[in-house]
């Protein structure tokens, strides 16, 4: 049996996904009200394309229809793994690598310490990590956003900002202590 | 099993795609066997997929919900009509060689007869389904609509909220913006209109803090001659001295970079 849509924003993502695996299209609806306005989000600062990002986002969506059985909720949290598919997608498209199917993903497990089921908690951790991210030096910030939104590794933003390996290094590990402290649940 | 990692925040950098060589390899190769660290690497996964919430937000438009409903009754028709090759299948080999002549010429009209119900009412059950998709998609934008309606009118009613009249900066495009602020809800309203940003480009408001950088509170794309008021979520508690717009790359910008547009101080 389907739920009205509207009634859905209550379950839980483990719920939802177990919607999803019976065929409930309104479950994959309400999952997409909850967590397409993020991916969106990313998609469209990684890739600066809105296009682009559009075709990405129902993609995203509709390989979780796809491979909603795949989808163990004990190995980890939905909107984690849905973050992590979507920056590896834009990611590769940016790089002009052949897009992967991302199935693979679904084996790691991803430990989110949060609770993203409401607006109003994604409202509450957004600006957590904007605090966080605005309470680092400069230097620091454009290094992580250059790992996190263009995917370069040490050496490759060392050759993109001119800066010598180690300091790349000592930078990012800083920010990502700092990150860590500050996310705390 | 080889040695620990020194640093935790390795896992971190894994996370991030940093690591590269010798300390990728030697980290991957450690986590297969080591299950306290395979624990470590998921909470790191975890922890750097928050800084997907650092994105400027970027609402997808209505458009990709409704094609995705579609894509999946496409793909259920797919399925369905599979099933009914299977089973006409079935039914030639059940009744094909094996049936009369005789048989065939007396069941043969009624057969033709059903089979062209059958067409008819799976379009029009396709046709239906199809039409019902496109309600519930926009019925969910209504309903969305009127909650984002509900929600600035709260912020707008509000005692505590101020209202702050942005002005336009000389040399910029014309237009008149304003922005509804209410610190406590960490809530503001922006209503204004503005000449198009040029291709390639979009407007972005910032909220200035008393203290730290601008708080990125929005990227905008105007329509020519449209009024357009929205909602957007900027941290809690936050002072303001000032609000601004900027011109910036389509897709916004983490700090702005570009010219200023608009500039409003809150008094």
């Amino acid at each position: 049996m389907s739920l009205q849509t509207g009634s859905q924003s209550n379950f839980s993502d483990a719920a939802l996904m177990e919607r999803v695996v019976d065929r409930d299209e309104t479950a994959l609806a309400a999952l997409y009200d909850r967590y397409a306005g993020m991916l969106s989000s990313v998609l469209n600062r990684i890739l600066r394309d809105t296009q682009a990002a559009e075709e990405i986002l129902q993609d995203i969506f509709y390989q979780l229809w796809r491979t909603a059985t795949d989808f163990d909720s004990s190995r980890g949290s939905l909107p984690g793994w849905l973050a992590v598919i979507a920056r590896h997608r834009a990611i590769s498209r940016l790089r002009r690598h052949r897009p992967e199917q991302g199935e693979e993903l679904l084996e790691n497990t991803i430990v989110m310490p949060f609770n993203l089921e409401t607006a109003v908690a994604q409202q509450e951790l957004l600006g957590r990590v904007k605090q966080a991210l605005d309470g680092l030096p400069k230097e620091q910030r454009s290094t992580l956003e250059l790992a996190y939104f263009e995917g370069l590794t040490h050496s490759e933003i060392a050759e993109r900002t001119g800066d010598p390996l180690g300091t790349v290094k000592t930078r990012l590990r800083t920010a990502v202590e700092t990150l860590k402290r500050k996310l705390q649940p | 099993m080889s040695t620990h990692l020194k640093h935790d925040e390795d896992f971190d950098l894994y996370a991030l795609g940093a690591l590269e060589g010798e300390e990728k390899s030697a980290l991957e190769s450690h986590v297969a066997s080591c299950s306290d660290c395979a624990r470590k690497l998921a909470e790191a996964r975890g922890r750097i997929s928050l800084l997907a919430f650092s994105a400027p937000p970027v609402e997808p438009s209505p458009g990709v919900k409704e094609r995705l409903m579609r894509q999946l009754h496409a793909t259920a028709e797919g399925r369905s009509q599979g099933r009914a090759s299977v089973e006409a299948e079935r039914a030639t080999r059940f009744f094909g060689p094996q049936s009369t002549r005789r048989w065939s010429l007396v069941f043969a009209p009624a057969a033709a007869i059903l089979a062209f119900a059958a067409i008819f009412l799976w379009t029009e059950n396709a046709r239906l389904q199809s039409e019902l998709v496109t309600l519930r998609a926009a019925a969910d934008q209504q309903k969305s609509q009127a909650n984002q309606a509900r929600e600035i009118l709260h912020v707008a009613q509000a005692t505590d909220t101020v209202v702050v009249a942005l002005k336009k900066m000389p040399g910029s495009p014309d237009g008149d913006a304003k922005v509804s602020y209410n610190a406590k809800m960490g809530k503001l309203v922006y209503d204004g209109w503005i000449e198009p940003a040029p291709a390639d480009k979009c407007y972005q408001l910032w909220l200035v803090p008393m203290q730290g950088d601008p708080i990125n509170a929005g990227v905008f794309t105007p329509s020519k001659g449209k009024t357009e008021m929205w909602m957007a979520t900027v941290p809690q508690g936050m002072p303001a001295k000032m609000f601004a717009v900027t011109l910036e790359p389509a897709g916004g910008m983490p700090h702005p970079t570009g010219p200023k547009i608009f500039v409003g101080g809150v008094s």
